[in-house]
């Protein structure tokens, strides 16, 4: 550890004091702002879906459908949906608006998501071997792991995961739990059985399909073609847009990642630290930051998981004062940039070698 | 399923808030028409109800919910008024005690005239059940609300009925005037004022016991009063099922008292929010609720003393106490309310 006991609750407590000033100041201006892009979110959604249908006037209506509609799954799944399933907005105690009851508009199980995202995710992050969102069980992102003929052509892997994504997230704890294929591990902690995780992702996955692919078409009529089309693009646009904001979080050239061993009995300021060293910011336009859920704040949104999403920003800059302060690397840099070394991570460790990604700490 | 919301209204919500501000599925609105203080501390408000409010029967409350600074904050007040008014212009009367430290009632103070709330059903089973027996009314403090209701609206009186009004201090009397009005009107009924600050209780105790002859109980007023009463009534033999009562708020400690200053049991607890798990220190006088607020988990709330059941939540292992009961919950897994729940041993339990 690079710091010593007392920096690291320096840290913690400095780290603590920006959170509760933003705490208290929530109210009517967080509310009126969720209620507004929720507003927006089920406006884009409804002239998307009817755009769609009057595409027999001129095709470019249908082109407006299909990219509003893209933009409402977004909104819905990035600004609205991952924010609110993070309990940043239990304290309005709305009755959409509560982790406990919000479903979004994607293939995954709100109950599932909370569980492998919110809960595995982010309290291990970056940890091999604990955070399974590393690589997804599915791509090499550094000589943390050995090389298998796989991975030769997980760019290929990476692209179809990408297209995929919704379906991806949704997989992703039956997977970690060997639900339909591979040896049990003994020791993943089991919250739910495996038939209730069946059910969730087939009931959810259907329910999903038939909305999209089967309901909307049918009520179009002869325009059923067109309208079935356009939803599996806007559900294209929103899996490439999800994963690649996803993979610019934690797969950037700098990140770290940990050992499981270092990070046992961690004091909550050797938490934060590694959530620092563990994820990394891009910067942009406000547009950008809604669209992508903050998730452009992505060190922000894992020391301060729940809080309301739109405070990031501001925050930014008081964290990153704080880790130039006590030398913590801060890791961001423009969408292009950091995109541009995710993709080289992924297309390096497809080839034996590389650097480890865990560093001493 | 169209809007992956429970329901589509529901999906559609923040349109329907546009045009319909302060709509709420399964609410009902009410205009405040008039605010009358009753006594120091006891406030009347008068409101107009929605016509689509199903109506109550007297002795029910609701939950009144009002939306402040971003959230939804709901109490539940007894409706103290008499049927006829709601029959004959469809308006209700709550009566309610204003705690200035406290976060909801002052804002009630703050309501002008034609400020909108929500209401939910009348709910409750705390009601006249049989007027043609003889019945003894207890009432302590603001629990004088729902038996107020009772007897303002019974039209044909059949048998004896006696209220016994302790209050502290005559001038502390909450709608004494409509009380001693029933009074000289109807010979059936007697009205006792009996002043906590001269009379004692056992004059009470002793006064009620002095002829139990069959008669119903209506018992209403804080915890400890209540069940010193009903120990007594026991006592000399009045069967539990002639003893009805409404229980009006919870012992508990302010929440805005600092933790580490008193020196009560420490247990430690895991909060599980959002599938992310807290480690907090619980003070074991505070309720569950109380506790994860002043850890900034802001857990989902409603009446925060155990009748509307937003609050619960899956008790994942450890041992509550129910603060009204005493009771004691098992170890396992199971559902409990956050806000009568006090911690027993260390607890795991999802938000």
């Amino acid at each position: 550890m690079k710091l010593s006991t007392e920096q690291f609750n320096a840290l913690e407590h400095e780290l603590d004091s920006v959170k509760q000033q933003v705490q208290q100041q929530l109210g009517d201006a967080d509310a009126r702002y969720i209620r507004r892009v929720l507003l927006v979110q089920r406006l884009s959604a409804l002239s998307g879906r009817v755009l769609m249908v009057l595409g027999f006037i001129t095709p470019w209506l249908w082109l407006a459908g299909v990219l509003l509609l893209a933009l409402a799954k977004i909104l819905d799944n990035m600004e609205i949906g991952h924010n609110v399933l993070h309990g940043q907005y239990d304290w309005m105690n709305d009755p959409v608006l509560h982790s406990k009851r919000y479903e979004w508009d994607i293939a995954c199980d709100a109950g599932s998501w909370q569980r492998t995202h919110n809960f595995e995710h982010h309290t291990y992050t970056n940890i091999i071997g604990k955070d399974r969102d590393f690589g997804y069980g599915l791509l090499r992102l550094s000589n943390d792991f050995r090389w298998r003929l796989r991975n030769l052509w997980q760019g290929g892997t990476y692209l179809l995961l990408s297209m995929l994504f919704q379906w991806g997230v949704s997989y992703h704890e039956l997977a970690a739990q060997r639900v339909f294929a591979g040896k049990k591990k003994a020791d993943r902690h089991t919250q739910v059985s495996d038939s209730e995780l069946k059910k969730a992702f087939f009931g959810k996955g259907a329910r999903q399909l038939v909305k999209d692919y089967v309901f909307f078409p049918l009520i179009a009529g002869p325009m059923w073609l067109w309208v079935l089309c356009g939803n599996l693009l806007a559900n294209l646009i929103r899996n490439l847009w999800t994963s690649t904001v996803i993979f610019c979080g934690h797969f950037t050239k700098e990140v770290y990642a940990f050992d499981a061993k270092e990070c046992e009995g961690e004091s909550r300021g050797q938490w934060y630290y590694r959530q620092m060293l563990g994820s990394s910011n891009f910067t942009g336009p406000t547009w950008l930051h809604i669209l992508t859920g903050h998730l452009s704040c992505q060190i922000e949104h894992h020391l301060y998981p729940d809080i309301p999403a739109r405070h990031y920003p501001a925050m930014a800059k008081q964290v990153h004062a704080i880790a130039a302060k006590y030398g913590i690397p801060y890791n961001t840099g423009s969408f292009v940039k950091q995109y541009s070394t995710v993709f080289g991570r992924i297309m390096r460790y497809s080839l034996p070698g590389g650097a480890k990604a865990v560093k001493a700490l | 399923m169209l809007g992956n919301q429970p329901s589509l209204t529901l999906y559609f919500l923040p349109l329907l808030q546009r045009f319909w501000p302060g709509f709420v599925p399964g609410q009902y609105r009410a205009h405040l028409v008039a605010k009358q203080w009753q006594t120091a501390d006891m406030l009347q408000l008068t409101f107009q109800v929605s016509g689509r409010w199903p109506g109550f029967v007297p002795g029910q409350h609701l939950l009144l919910t009002l939306y402040h600074n971003g959230r939804y904050i709901s109490r539940p007040f007894s409706i103290c008024s008499a049927l006829s008014l709601w029959q004959s212009r469809q308006r209700i009367q709550l009566c309610c005690k204003i705690n200035s430290p406290g976060e909801f009632t002052p804002l009630l103070n703050q309501l002008q005239n034609g400020a909108v709330v929500n209401i939910s059903q009348a709910q409750g089973d705390f009601y006249w059940q049989q007027p043609a027996a003889p019945s003894v009314f207890v009432a302590a403090g603001s629990g004088i609300t729902p038996i107020a209701a009772m007897l303002l609206s019974q039209r044909h009186w059949l048998a004896p009925a006696t209220l016994h009004y302790r209050v502290r201090g005559t001038e502390n009397a909450a709608l004494l005037k409509e009380l001693k009005q029933l009074a000289d009107k109807q010979p059936l009924f007697t009205l006792l004022l009996s002043d906590s600050l001269t009379e004692p209780a056992e004059m009470l105790q002793q006064q009620l016991c002095a002829d139990l002859n069959n008669k119903q109980f209506y018992l209403c007023g804080p915890q400890t009063f209540m069940q010193q009463l009903r120990n007594t009534l026991s006592r000399h033999g009045v069967p539990a099922e002639h003893i009805k009562q409404e229980q009006f708020g919870l012992a508990l400690p302010a929440a805005t008292t600092d933790l580490s200053s008193t020196n009560n049991l420490l247990l430690s607890a895991n909060f599980i929010r959002a599938g992310i798990s807290t480690a907090v220190m619980l003070n074991s006088q505070y309720s569950l609720l109380q506790s994860a607020e002043q850890h900034n988990l802001a857990p989902r709330f409603g009446c925060r003393m155990g009748v509307c059941f937003q609050c619960v939540c899956d008790k994942v292992s450890g041992q509550v106490r129910d603060i009204r009961s005493g009771a004691l919950s098992g170890h396992g897994a199971e559902q409990i309310q956050l806000c009568v729940s006090q911690p027993v041993t260390e607890l795991v339990i999802k938000l």
